[in-house]
């Protein structure tokens, strides 16, 4: 790892605002103002569901809601919905919590050709997520405001699986509700305070990929997936 | 109280009937007016144009001019902006900075000084008609002044007030703007012009003379119908 | 292409907008949709003031302590593997990445917007030395295909009609569809594919880095700046030294200003933050990661009364409202960045002789200074640029120079001043009729050419308030 060209750069920096280099004991004030601890501070985790569902509505992402047991139905509906007949799913901790693996059965069982990423395949994944109809992950932390879904991409979880194929799926356990960015960038600046090493890889998601670019129109789904549905389990 | 009118350059040559208007509604309030004679401009076209070095002259000559005012009272957003952010222009400069502070607190746009200083809402005017109210960019953006003109007009009798669409753009007059960039000014008033014509009214009221001047003389050019009035010319009509 | 665009001189540009109705057309219904959305997103937060000053207070911390920061940036991207290069200049910069994709053996590049790589013309520089590069955000694809240059630092092909995007790809790629947003946008898609899968480098430019972790983000709509980052092994990531913040925690705000302030979006649909190269088992994203921090004329900004300039988080909002830039359109400032924020950062970065009129090409409205999310008092900073062009540059032109003398003068002499009140009428005299003048003689030529001119009152104020004074001491 090299970094070059750094003293002399700083330095001419530290000339310019007229003081010594400052290479230590800088403190982050108290910023004077927090309005974004303010948001929806005092929502129960049902009304961030309703938030989550009304913003869904903007941002062309279908929502749905059922629980754990309504989970296996409503999953093999939607991904029927999208044709998906490739689907590509995170190798995620809390699959087997939520019964996926019976579902990713029934569906294989119905002729659907249906992964899990496995980074043993190396790129055979990318080849795989890019001809996908579908990918799937779960949702880290569900931020209510902006209908945005977070993941911490790791070596089970690739980034692409929710960029590549043509539709996207989230789970989203209603417990990884918070009102906004606000809370969960907390969250990972606190992991930084406490040294562990963060994901290399933070996405927050908020829909299907869209562009204005052209005449302002708004054009949903350009290089990403074209269509997206969260669905929320009461967990 | 008394009240020192600071016309405008605009005013004084262009449009004496403003100066009585703003002259003639302070005293229906009790305010004791005076006029000292030996005022100028604000300073403004030079100062924006970069000339702000000799421009202080202008400001100090000003200063100098209203010492001994109480109130600085007059018909423009636009030029009590000016006034009022002279301690910026000094800033760093001991004697003058303080000074120009204590200047600044004392000036006020003639809306702003009926409503927030004097507490009047309600004028007792009367003016028949259907107007629409441009609200000046300095006026609103640097001076602050949003609410005190729409608050007074809504109480004259008469005044049926329609909402001018985009009324926050500016008209193009900009000062030196109107000649240097006269091109792009020319557009920016035409579709201003576009605008007022839209609401179907039959005055056009502002706060300051400069964008009146200009939204007017387009009017002008097109043949328009509508009449060009500033604030002060309703708030005092009986 | 660098910082400059065009061609002509300042009021051949301006015209040359003026004349192009299309585009004048599409500039303003695209300001009142992004005004209106800016609105809307302010109004729904209720304390859009507080969220400003909060905005305005972490970026001028950070300014104020960027040596600190971009230290801990870089050590951080160190620390997870990527290797960092500062450079002073456009050409260090281009150097170096030069040299890593020569290194890599790099064939194709695909690249997500940056207008800081505009800036710096690193798509030249790798063409230079043999190297494809394909812009992938849908906008700056078609400028590229076109030849075209960003006329918006958002929505860059905000100037270019569908008819004339059909035709663009119909002749540079053989497209026979239809001119529907939708068709086209698919067809970009299916073509930019194929490059993304094919590139050996991934560049981007970046929104925000972060201090606290080294983790470079990035706000986008389209996904390409994912893909640009997950699917080539090497990425290069090209950073402004100024678009970085302490933590985590400031980002969240600063992106939260960003895509209300520019689009009225609570989120666009992805942010997304890279931390150095992928980890062990990772098959996604580069294994290896360089970050190049650029300064190109920007440490000379900093410590001036210009510093808060760099608060810029190019969010366009400016841009938006001016009304300037509605009726003169992008590539009149001949500056990849225009508007406001262009008229105040292009001199800054590029020196007055290129861009002296650009300062002027402003009304103070202050409708810019208003909504920026990060409260850079742009109107005031256009009046420093003329101070400096007028005080120190001695570039104003010299009739200015003799008028505002000669303003100067008549402002501070009572006498003069109150002579003129007096004979203002009989002087305009010749050329009034109707009370105004529809030609006027010297710099109201320019004015008369599209409006009237009010002729000086009849009665003088002064004399009225004499008599006015006398009736009420009477009384």
């Amino acid at each position: 790892m090299t970094i070059q060209n750094r003293d002399r750069f700083l330095d001419n920096l530290a000339n310019s605002l007229g003081r010594p280099r400052l290479t230590e004991g800088v403190e982050r004030p108290t910023w004077s103002f927090n309005p974004q601890w303010q948001v929806y501070a005092d929502y129960t985790q049902d009304q961030l569901v309703d938030v989550l569902e009304k913003q869904c509505k903007k941002i062309h992402t279908t929502f749905k809601r059922t629980d754990k047991e309504g989970l296996p139905e409503l999953l093999i509906e939607v991904i029927a919905s999208y044709g998906g007949q490739k689907v590509l799913a995170s190798n995620d901790r809390r699959n087997e919590d939520f019964g996926l693996p019976a579902i990713f059965d029934e569906l294989q069982q119905q002729g659907v050709d249906i992964r899990l990423w496995d980074s043993a395949k190396e790129r055979d994944n990318q080849v795989f997520a890019e001809q996908a109809d579908i990918g799937i992950t779960f949702s880290e932390i569900t931020l209510a405001e902006s209908a945005t879904v977070t993941l911490f991409n790791d070596k089970d979880n690739g980034r692409t699986i929710s960029l590549l194929p043509r539709c996207y799926i989230a789970i989203i356990p209603r417990s990884t509700l918070v009102p906004r960015m606000t809370q969960a960038t907390k969250k990972i600046h606190d992991a930084h305070v406490q040294g562990r090493e963060v994901s290399s890889c933070i996405s927050f998601i908020s829909g299907p990929s869209n562009s204005a670019d052209i005449e302002m129109n708004l054009i949903v789904g350009v290089h990403g997936p074209v269509q997206a549905t969260y669905i929320v389990v009461d967990d | 109280m008394k009240v020192s009118l600071f016309i405008t350059c605009m005013c004084d040559i262009f449009s004496a009937n403003v100066g009585k208007d703003t002259v003639e509604l302070l005293e229906r309030f009790g305010c004791k007016v005076d006029f000292p004679e030996a005022q100028t401009c604000c300073g403004q076209p030079a100062y924006n144009s970069g000339y702000v070095k000799t421009t202080k002259e202008t400001m100090k000559h000003m200063m100098t001019v209203f010492r001994d005012s109480e109130y600085v009272v007059g018909p423009s957003g636009s030029c009590v902006a000016m006034l009022r952010s002279y301690h910026d222009v000094f800033r760093g400069d001991a004697e003058w900075e303080q000074q120009a502070k204590g200047f600044g607190a004392k000036c006020f746009e003639i809306t702003q000084f009926l409503v927030d200083v004097l507490g009047v809402v309600d004028v007792g005017s009367t003016f028949k008609g259907k107007v629409t109210y441009h609200p000046s960019c300095h006026m609103t953006r640097l001076l602050g002044v949003k609410e005190a003109p729409l608050q007074l007009l809504e109480q004259v009798k008469g005044v049926e007030l329609v909402k001018l669409p985009h009324g926050e753009d500016c008209c193009g007059f900009g000062g030196t703007f109107a000649v240097k960039n006269a091109v792009i000014s020319g557009q920016m008033v035409q579709e201003k012009a576009d605008h007022v014509m839209e609401t179907g009214a039959e005055y056009l009221v502002g706060g300051d003379m400069a964008c009146l001047i200009n939204i007017g003389g387009r009017l002008s050019r097109e043949g328009r119908n509508v009449k060009v009035v500033h604030l002060t010319e309703i708030l005092n009509h009986r | 292409m660098s910082i400059r665009i065009g061609k002509g001189s300042f009021d051949s540009r301006v015209q040359k907008g003026i004349d192009n109705d299309f585009m004048l057309n599409s500039v303003a219904s695209a300001q009142t949709r992004f005004r209106d959305g800016r609105m809307n997103a302010a109004e729904e937060l209720g304390n859009w003031e507080d969220w400003r000053s909060l905005g305005e207070e972490i970026r001028t911390h950070t300014l104020q302590h960027l040596d600190y920061y971009l230290q801990q940036l870089s050590d951080n991207v160190a620390k997870r593997g990527g290797h960092v290069f500062f450079a002073e200049t456009a050409e260090d910069a281009n150097a170096y990445i030069q040299e890593v994709v020569k290194r890599k053996n790099g064939k194709k590049v695909v690249k997500s917007k940056s207008m800081v790589t505009e800036e710096i013309g690193l798509n030249k520089a790798l063409q230079d030395i043999g190297t494809e590069v394909v812009e992938t955000d849908l906008g700056e694809w078609i400028l590229q295909l076109d030849g075209d240059a960003p006329s918006h630092i958002v929505t860059p092909a905000l100037h270019l009609n569908r008819d004339q995007i059909r035709a663009t790809f119909a002749e540079k790629r053989g497209y026979d569809k239809s001119n529907t947003p939708e068709e086209l946008a698919l067809f970009a898609r299916e073509q930019l594919r194929k490059d993304f899968l094919s590139a050996d480098i991934g560049i981007t430019g970046c929104n925000f880095a972060v201090a606290e972790s080294g983790a470079v983000t990035f706000v986008t709509n389209e996904g390409n700046a994912r893909l640009s980052t997950s699917l080539p092994d090497t990425q290069i990531t090209v950073m402004g030294m100024e678009r970085i913040v302490p933590t985590w925690q400031e980002l969240d705000v600063l992106v939260s200003l960003l895509t209300r302030a520019a689009v009225g979006q609570k989120l666009t649909s992805y942010v997304t933050a890279i931390t150095g190269t992928r980890l062990a088992g990772e098959i996604d994203g580069p294994e290896e990661f360089h970050l190049v921090i650029v300064d190109n004329g920007r440490s000379k900004i900093l410590g001036t009364e210009f510093q808060s300039a760099l608060h810029c988080i190019r969010c366009a909002a400016c841009i938006n409202v001016c009304p300037v830039y509605r009726h003169i359109g992008g590539h009149a400032y001949g500056s990849i960045y225009p508007g406001p924020i262009g008229a105040v950062l292009t001199p800054l970065l590029d020196g007055y002789e290129e861009h002296k009129e650009l300062p002027y090409a402003s009304t103070l409205c202050a409708a810019c200074t208003d909504v920026c999310p990060v409260k850079i008092p742009l109107h005031e900073q256009l009046i420093r640029h003329r101070q400096i062009i007028v005080e120190r540059q001695q570039m104003a032109p010299t009739t200015e120079k003799l008028a505002m003398t000669g303003f100067v003068k008549w402002s501070t002499s009572p006498a003069a001043y109150a002579f003129s009140t007096k004979i203002a009428r009989t002087a305009f005299k010749p050329w009034t009729k109707d009370e105004k003048l529809s030609k006027g003689p010297g710099p109201l030529k320019e004015w008369t050419a599209m409006r009237d001119f009010p002729a000086p009152s009849k009665q003088s104020f002064r004399s009225w308030f004499k008599e006015h004074r006398k009736g009420e001491e009477s009384k």
